[in-house]
């Protein structure tokens, strides 16, 4: 049966595996490069790093961010090329009568056909992974934006994890819909609106967030990329720990910014109203996620999806019976 | 349409004592409101080549995908070799309806996947059936003829030297020439299996060349069944049955010889027609 898994799977691996080739070598290219800049940049700067290293940061981002984003609809694409097809396309074809008449139990048959499609997909997102990883360790390391809802699922071992969902839950949409085609549309729609949700809904709950309190200087004031009329703001980072949620604009004593002295703030030029706000001595409430628990939300991550792949598996099993 | 009493389900003393191959007790499908097959009670002995004959509609493509388990019964049960459907898979071989094989898949992957997915494989066989069918191991199935194609998944299906040979319409889509080298193939490899086989059809010539056993389906439900040899005996064509005669339909009368009425045998075909046209006019009714 793990034959016939493989035979049927030789086409789509061949045309994926010569893309990917092309893919890894872009990678080797773009790390080694990035390497080479980072190297120069912080050989000639000596202390003052800052500027030198935002110039390598914003040279690559472009790039970064497009493999980033090609990484982050890898899983669905597998899902929809890799997964749909695999019961639908068999019973478009009518093959199904064919290889469910064999010595083999559909169970089965089901059981080898996904875990060898979810291995040969999980394979090529982790080796995607991997290399993107290693190739943007650099920049990542001066972005220390990692833990970040795009960022966090194009790193390390969480894509490997979105994969085998995604195939299996393309499985089970073409054993219900038994067309490839919409099958593959819904997977596609299924697996975005779970990636949409999963940051936002999920991940900031998988463990209960820290609460501390951020002091709003001039410098932190400038990297915000809103202040709105309630003193409501947003974009508050800090390096490598994650943001949840903050609050208004707080005083001293707790309260909200006093919004007449607020807004005659906010007139004026960009950099003379955050010195303006910061010599109210203003403060947020924050809730965050601190950079040391970026390991555990991978595996939790990982976890939550891998549980889910199985669910859907085993979902499939039951339904296949009546096929 | 089995189960009401007074048809005839002939030929059934004979084997009373062996496990059936394929045996049903008031097998119903419907699909939404339709339904396909109604109250089916049907019993084929084993040894036989059962023809499944009636028009198109009649239920036979349901009969035969119920009793390989690739649909489950609304009511009523069916066994195959005294086992539920798909218990068996082993045991039997199912060549469905237009033949369907893995287009991108060449002859030989086809022989491969039956060699990985049976244990019973019997690769001599196969490569034997290959050898004089003339089919290039290296073509790949979708590029064969409809006739080369029924003929490769006929050996993908015997090749696993099942007991319980089905087929659901395997020469419907080909021409005369390619459905006599089908129907060829199919008796010498029962013969060689020394299996049963089931074959459903529309086409009474078919049926009459390879067929012993007969099961004739219309509107759902069985109409006659028996062994040929049997059925042809107990019926007649009478040009003008006296009254009280068990008359099936026109001239077809069933029963004992009524004497002086100018009676002769009956021709097979014309006896299926008569069952069939009783059957379609009960169904509209």
């Amino acid at each position: 049966m793990t034959w016939l898994a493989w035979r049927q799977l030789r086409a789509q691996l061949l045309v994926t595996g010569v893309a990917l080739a092309v893919l890894a070598a872009y990678l080797v290219v773009l790390g080694i490069e990035l390497r080479d800049g980072h190297h120069d940049a912080v050989a000639s700067c000596g202390d003052a790093c800052g500027p030198a290293l935002r110039s390598l940061q914003s040279r690559y981002q472009g790039r970064v961010q497009l493999l980033d984003a090609l990484l982050v609809v890898t899983p669905a694409l597998l899902g929809m090329f890799w997964g749909a097809p695999l019961v639908a396309r068999e019973l478009e074809t009518g093959t199904h009568r064919l290889v469910w008449n064999q010595s083999v139990s559909r169970h089965r048959w089901l059981a080898v056909r996904l875990a060898v499609v979810c291995a040969a997909a999980a394979a090529v997102t982790g080796l995607f992974s991997l290399l993107l990883t290693w190739a943007a360790s650099p920049y990542d390391a001066i972005a220390a934006d990692r833990f970040t809802a795009l960022l966090f699922g194009t790193r390390n071992v969480v894509p490997v994890a979105y994969t085998c969902c995604a195939v299996v839950l393309g499985a089970l949409m073409g054993l219900v819909l038994r067309r490839t085609v919409p099958a593959m549309a819904l997977t596609a729609l299924l697996f975005a609106a779970v990636q949409i949700a999963v940051p936002t809904a999920v991940r900031p709950h998988l463990v209960a967030p820290v609460h501390g309190s951020q002091a709003m200087t001039a410098d932190t004031i400038r990297n915000l990329s809103f202040l709105g009329d309630q003193a409501d703001v947003e974009g508050l980072r800090a390096p490598d720990i994650w943001v949840v949620s903050n609050s208004r604009l707080l005083t001293a004593d707790g309260r909200t910014v006093d919004l007449d002295r607020y807004h005659g703030c906010l007139s004026g030029q960009f950099d003379a109203m955050a010195q303006c706000l910061a010599a109210l001595d203003l403060h947020v409430d924050v809730a965050y996620q601190p950079g040391e628990r970026y390991w555990r939300f991978q595996w939790l991550e990982s976890l939550l999806f891998l549980g889910a792949g199985l669910a859907l598996a085993g979902l499939a099993m039951w339904r296949i019976r009546a096929a | 349409m089995c189960g009401a009493a007074g048809l005839p389900t002939m030929g059934r003393m004979v084997d009373s004592g062996t496990t059936a191959a394929l045996a049903t007790e008031g097998l119903t499908r419907r699909y939404g409101r339709r339904v396909a097959l109604a109250d089916c009670t049907l019993r084929v002995p084993p040894g036989r080549v059962v023809g499944l004959v009636g028009p198109n509609g009649a239920g036979k493509s349901t009969l035969l995908q119920l009793a390989c388990g690739l649909i489950a019964p609304t009511s009523g049960s069916v066994r195959v070799l005294g086992a539920r459907p798909g218990t068996r898979l082993a045991r039997v071989g199912f060549v469905a309806q237009d033949t369907p094989v893995y287009a991108t898949l060449s002859v030989a992957d086809h022989l491969r996947l039956g060699a990985r997915l049976n244990p019973a494989w019997d690769a001599a066989f196969a490569a034997r059936r290959v050898e004089a069918l003339g089919l290039d191991l290296r073509q790949r199935a979708g590029r064969l003829s409809g006739g080369q194609r029924a003929q490769l998944a006929l050996t993908v299906a015997a090749a696993k030297r099942p007991e319980l040979l089905i087929l659901d319409e395997p020469v419907a889509a080909l021409d005369p020439l390619a459905r006599e080298g089908f129907l060829r193939t199919l008796i010498e490899s029962v013969t060689e299996l020394g299996a049963t086989a089931v074959l459903s059809s529309h086409l009474l010539s078919d049926v009459e060349r390879v067929c012993d056993h007969l099961v004739v389906l219309a509107g759902g439900r069985v109409q006659l069944a028996g062994d040929v040899t049997v059925l042809l005996d107990a019926h007649h064509r009478v040009p003008s049955p006296p009254p009280g005669a068990d008359v099936v339909h026109g001239a077809v009368v069933r029963g004992p010889l009524p004497a002086g009425t100018g009676a002769g045998p009956v021709q097979l075909e014309e006896l299926v027609l008569a069952y069939l046209h009783r059957g379609t006019g009960r169904g509209t009714r």
